[in-house]
C-alpha cells in the first residue's frame, strides 16, 4: 500500500519534470534548411524602434539596416547624397533639400518630403519625449515646441519646418549653421510614413516592427526582452544599389566575448565591438578579419577652472599633460583599444591634423622642469567614476603622475557618472576629473561647441567651465559660413585655441574593434559607426 | 497530506510578499534610475527626462511606488518597464530556458554524482577513491565564470574549428543541444559536491548493522548496495538536490550571460544593470516560488524514501 502510494507520488513529480521541461518545445527555431543568414553581433537594444528615440548604438544598427538616410558618409570622410538629390543653401540658414524619387515604404507608399516633416515635427516636441529631441533645437519654431518647464506645448509644428511640393521640403533654422547637412545622416533624422501614426503619436505595434524604406525589412515584430534574433529580408523595391545577399540576422549577445568565441566557430558573421580581452586572439586568428579604425569618442582628462584656481595657470596643465605616457596607456591598459590622443579632433573626421597638440606628447622631463618653475600645486586630486571601466587607466595616469611630477596623487572615486557631473555642476568637487565625449553628428563642430562653448556651461558638457570669446567667435564665425570647407578653416583656429589652453587635456581617441567570419568580405564600417550593407558580398 | 500541502503554500504568501518588498527596495537603493541609465553619458534634456519620470512614477516616494507594483500585482499584472516592455511577456517568454537549463544541470549532476560516489564508496581507501576526491576538490574550488570560458573555448571553439561540431558555442539556434555545455558548468560544482555526500553517506550506510545483516543472508552484493544501502543513503541526496534545484535556477545568471541563453537569469543580469525594478523584483519572487515548491517535494519525497516519515 505504502509503496502504492509512494510510487505514485514520484511519478507525479516526475510527470512535473517532465512536463517543466518539455511543455515549451521552442528551441529550434533557427533556419532548418538552406544558407543561414548574415548575422551581426547586437546587445540588446535599450528600447522599441523609435527613430527619434534611439540615441544609443544597438537600436541605431538595427534601424539602419531599416531605414535609408538622407546622406552618407563616403570612405574619403566626405558628406555625399543619399536619398537626398539635393540640399541646397545660400546662407546656411535655409536649406532646400529634395529627394530622388522611386523610394517606397515597405509597405509600397511612396516616400514623400511630408514624411521628413511628420517625423521631425513628432521629434521636436517634448511632450513625446524622444530622446533626440534635441538635435532639432536649431530648426525654427523649436522653442514653441519646448516651452519652459510649467508651460504647455500648444501647437505642433515648426515654423521653420515645411514641405514645398512631393519631393522638397525646406528647413529654416534660427542661426546659420554650416554643418547642418552633416547631421542628416543620423537615426533622429529618418522619416515616418503615415502609418506609423495613429492620433499623431508613433504606435508601440510600429516601433515593433518599424516599416522603413530601407534596405532590410523586418520579418516579425520585435518582442523586446524574449527575442533573441531580429530577422530581416531584403526589400527589393529598394531603388539605390541593394546589398548582394538577402537575409540578414542580428543575434543579440550579453557577452562580447561570448560572441567572439561565436563568430570563431561560425556561428556569427559580423561583430563589430571586440572586447580588450579578445584583440590578441582576433589579430592573431583573424588577420585581415579583424578591423581596427577610428572611433568617434575621445577621452580627456578635465580641470575645474571655473572655481578652482589651482590649475589655472596654464604652463602647469601643459605640464601635467605631458607627464602622461599615453601610448603605454593604450597600448597596455586599453590592449590598443583606443589610441594616443594630439588633437581635440578625433582621426576620424576631415580636420583632424595630427601631432597638432605638442604638450600631449610624453616628456617626463620637460614636465617636471615646468611643472616645479610654476610652482604646480604639491598634492592633486583625481576623480573617476567606476560604474564604467575607467579604474585601471585613472590609476595608471595617477602613477605617471606621481612617478614624473613627484606630486602626491589621490585618487577619488564617485560610485556613478552622474554623481561626479552633478559634484562639478554644483562647485562641490574641486579636483582634476574624467571626461569623455562622443560626438551626435560627424562634424568637427561637435568637438567643441557642446564642450567648451561659454553656452555649454549651462546646457551642454563644458564642466571645466572655460570660457574665451574668441573661442566662441569663431564657433560663430564656423556656423556661419557659407560650406563645409570654409567652416572647418573657424573650427580649426577654434581648436587651436583649445590646444594653447587645455581646459581638458585629450588623453585617447576610442577605436572600433571589428571582425568578421570568413564567409563574407568587403566589411565596411561607416563615420557613424554603422554597417554599410551593400558592400558586403558572400563568399563562395 | 493534501491539508499538509494546502497549508504549505499558504505559509509561501508572506514570503513572497516579503521577497517582493525587499528586492524592491534594494533595487530602489541602488544608485541611478532608467532614465538616468538611458541617458549614458550625455546630459540628457531636463524637459524630457521629467516627462519620462513622470510617466513611470519615478519621482514617487518608495512606499508609494511599491503600493503602485502590488495593486498592479493583484490584477496580475507584473509591470512594464521604460523601454515599454510588459514584465510577465518577458517571464513568460524566458522562464523555460532557464526550467530547461537547471533540469539539465540537475540530471546531470544527479547522474555524474550519485555514479562517483557510488563509485568512491565502493572503492573506498583505495586509490580511485582519493582520486575521485581530488578531482572533486579542483571541480569546487574553480568558479563557474571560469569554468564556463574554458570549456566554451576548448569544447566549443576548438572543437569546431577541428571540425567536430558537438556542442554549439552560444544561444539556442541548435535546438536541446544549446544546454549541454551550460547545463555541464552550471553543475560543475554541484556534481561534485554530490559526489562526496552520497560517497561518505554511502560508507557510512555499509557499516550499518543491517548491511551485515543483509549480507550475512546471503544476499548478493548487488541487491545490498542497490536495494538497502542506497536506498538509505539516497535521503540527504534528495534534500540537497531539490535544495540545488533552487539554487541552479538562481545561479544560471552566470551561465546564461557566458552561454547567452535567454533565461531568466540573463534577464535579471540585464534588468540590473537597467534599475528595472519591476523585471528584478519578478524574477527574484519567481525564483522564490520556485524554491518555495522545490522545498515542498523534498519534504514529501522524504515521506516516500522513510516510511516512518508522515505528514499530518
Amino acid at each position: 500500500m505504502r509503496v502504492t502510494k509512494g510510487a505514485q507520488v514520484i511519478a507525479g513529480i516526475a510527470l512535473l519534470a517532465l512536463g517543466l521541461a518539455a511543455c515549451g518545445g521552442q528551441g529550434a527555431t533557427g533556419t532548418a534548411a538552406g544558407d543561414p543568414p548574415i548575422r551581426m553581433e547586437l546587445a540588446e537594444p535599450q528600447k522599441l524602434f523609435y527613430p527619434g528615440d534611439t540615441i544609443e548604438t544597438e537600436g541605431a544598427e538595427v534601424l539602419s539596416a531599416v531605414f535609408a538616410p538622407l546622406v552618407s558618409y563616403s570612405d574619403d570622410k566626405q558628406v555625399v547624397n543619399n536619398v537626398a538629390e539635393s540640399i541646397k543653401t545660400s546662407d546656411s540658414r535655409v536649406w532646400t533639400i529634395k529627394i530622388k524619387s522611386g523610394y517606397t515604404w515597405h509597405n509600397g507608399e511612396p516616400l514623400v518630403a511630408q514624411n521628413y516633416v511628420n517625423a521631425w515635427n513628432y521629434v521636436a516636441n517634448r511632450d513625446n519625449a524622444q530622446g533626440a529631441n534635441s538635435f532639432f533645437s536649431r530648426v525654427e519654431g523649436w522653442e514653441d515646441l519646448n516651452p519652459p518647464e510649467g508651460k504647455p506645448v500648444t501647437v505642433t509644428k515648426m515654423r521653420g519646418l515645411k514641405a514645398l511640393d512631393e519631393h522638397t521640403f525646406q528647413v529654416t533654422l534660427s542661426k546659420p549653421f554650416s554643418q547642418f547637412k552633416t547631421m542628416l545622416g543620423y537615426v533622429a533624422f529618418y522619416p515616418l510614413p503615415d502609418a506609423a501614426f495613429k492620433d499623431g503619436k508613433v504606435t508601440e505595434s510600429y516601433a515593433r516592427q518599424p516599416i522603413g524604406q530601407g534596405y532590410f525589412k523586418m520579418d516579425r515584430p520585435y518582442n523586446k526582452g524574449v527575442d533573441q534574433t531580429i530577422d530581416l529580408t531584403r526589400y527589393d523595391a529598394f531603388p539605390g544599389n541593394k546589398p548582394k545577399f538577402d537575409k540578414l540576422q542580428f543575434k543579440i549577445y550579453t557577452d562580447s566575448e561570448t560572441a567572439f568565441n561565436d563568430l570563431r566557430s561560425g556561428g556569427l558573421d559580423v561583430h563589430d565591438s571586440l572586447p580588450p580581452a579578445s584583440i590578441a586572439s582576433a589579430k592573431a586568428e583573424l588577420g585581415e578579419r579583424y578591423i581596427d579604425q577610428a572611433d568617434a569618442g575621445v577621452g580627456y582628462i578635465g580641470f575645474p577652472l571655473q572655481y578652482n584656481d589651482t590649475y589655472s595657470n596654464i604652463k602647469v596643465r601643459e605640464a601635467i599633460s605631458m607627464a602622461i605616457d599615453r601610448k603605454t596607456i593604450t597600448e597596455t591598459v586599453f590592449a590598443g583599444t583606443r589610441s594616443p590622443a594630439d588633437d581635440f579632433i578625433n582621426p576620424l573626421l576631415d580636420g583632424y591634423r595630427p601631432g597638432i597638440c605638442a604638450a600631449c606628447t610624453y616628456d617626463p622631463a620637460r614636465a617636471k622642469a615646468q611643472y616645479e618653475e610654476n610652482n604646480g600645486p604639491k598634492s592633486i586630486e583625481l576623480g573617476y567614476n567606476t560604474d564604467g571601466a575607467h579604474k585601471e587607466w585613472i590609476e595608471a595616469i595617477a602613477n605617471n603622475l606621481r612617478a614624473n611630477l613627484g606630486v602626491e596623487v589621490k585618487v577619488r572615486t564617485f560610485e556613478k557618472f552622474a554623481v561626479l557631473l552633478d559634484s562639478l555642476v554644483k562647485k562641490e568637487y574641486g579636483g582634476m576629473f574624467r571626461m569623455g565625449w562622443f560626438i551626435d553628428y560627424p562634424s568637427v563642430e561637435n568637438y567643441l561647441t557642446p564642450v567648451f562653448s561659454t553656452n555649454a556651461i549651462k546646457t551642454g558638457s563644458n564642466y571645466a567651465g572655460w570660457s574665451s570669446k574668441e573661442f566662441d567667435d569663431l564657433l560663430a564665425q564656423g556656423d556661419g559660413a557659407t560650406s563645409l570647407k570654409d567652416g572647418l578653416k573657424y573650427y580649426q583656429r577654434a581648436d587651436d585655441i583649445l590646444i594653447k589652453e587645455l581646459p581638458y587635456i585629450p588623453i585617447f581617441y576610442y577605436r572600433v574593434n571589428a571582425a568578421y567570419s570568413q564567409r563574407i568580405r568587403g566589411l565596411k564600417i561607416n563615420l557613424i559607426n554603422l554597417v554599410e550593407w551593400n558592400k558586403i558580398e558572400k563568399v563562395g | 497530506m493534501g491539508r499538509y500541502i494546502i497549508r504549505r503554500l499558504v505559509q509561501a504568501i508572506p514570503v513572497l510578499l516579503g521577497a517582493t518588498l525587499l528586492v524592491y527596495a534594494v533595487v530602489f537603493a541602488l544608485p541611478g534610475d532608467p532614465v538616468e541609465v538611458l541617458a549614458g553619458d550625455k546630459r540628457m534634456d531636463p524637459h524630457i527626462t521629467a516627462v519620462l519620470r513622470e510617466r513611470y512614477h519615478l519621482d514617487d516616494p518608495f512606499l508609494l511606488q511599491y503600493w503602485h507594483y502590488l495593486t498592479g500585482l493583484f490584477h496580475g499584472d507584473l509591470g512594464v518597464t521604460v523601454s515599454g516592455g510588459s514584465v510577465s511577456d518577458i517571464l513568460a517568454g524566458r522562464f523555460q530556458v532557464t526550467a530547461n537549463l537547471a533540469m539539465t544541470a540537475l540530471v546531470m549532476e544527479a547522474v555524474a554524482g550519485v555514479g562517483l560516489g557510488l563509485y568512491a564508496a565502493l572503492r573506498h581507501g583505495r586509490a580511485q577513491d582519493s582520486l575521485v576526491l581530488a578531482a572533486t576538490l579542483v571541480l569546487i574550488s574553480i568558479p563557474p565564470l571560469v569554468t564556463g570560458f574554458v570549456l566554451q573555448l576548448l569544447l566549443g571553439v576548438r572543437l569546431k574549428q577541428a571540425g567536430i561540431d558537438l556542442f554549439p558555442v552560444a544561444g539556442l539556434a541548435e535546438g536541446w543541444r544549446g544546454y549541454l555545455l551550460p547545463g555541464l558548468v552550471l553543475a560543475g560544482t554541484s556534481i561534485a559536491y554530490l559526489t562526496r555526500l552520497t560517497r561518505t553517506s554511502l560508507v557510512e550506510t555499509l557499516r550499518a548493522d543491517y548491511i551485515r545483516t543483509a549480507i550475512a543472508k546471503g544476499l548478493p552484493r548487488r541487491r545490498v548496495v542497490g536495494r538497502h544501502a542506497l536506498r538509505n543513503a539516497l535521503i540527504p541526496l534528495v534534500t540537497y538536490l531539490g535544495a540545488d534545484f533552487g539554487t541552479l535556477m538562481g545561479g544560471a545568471v552566470i551561465t546564461e550571460t557566458v552561454f547567452n541563453l535567454p533565461g531568466i537569469g540573463q534577464q535579471l543580469f540585464t534588468s540590473v544593470s537597467l534599475r528595472e525594478q519591476p523585471v528584478v523584483v519578478g524574477v527574484v519572487t519567481l525564483l522564490v516560488l520556485v524554491y518555495v515548491l522545490a522545498n515542498l517535494v523534498v519534504d514529501l519525497l522524504y515521506a516516500v524514501l522513510d516510511p516512518r516519515i508522515r505528514y499530518e
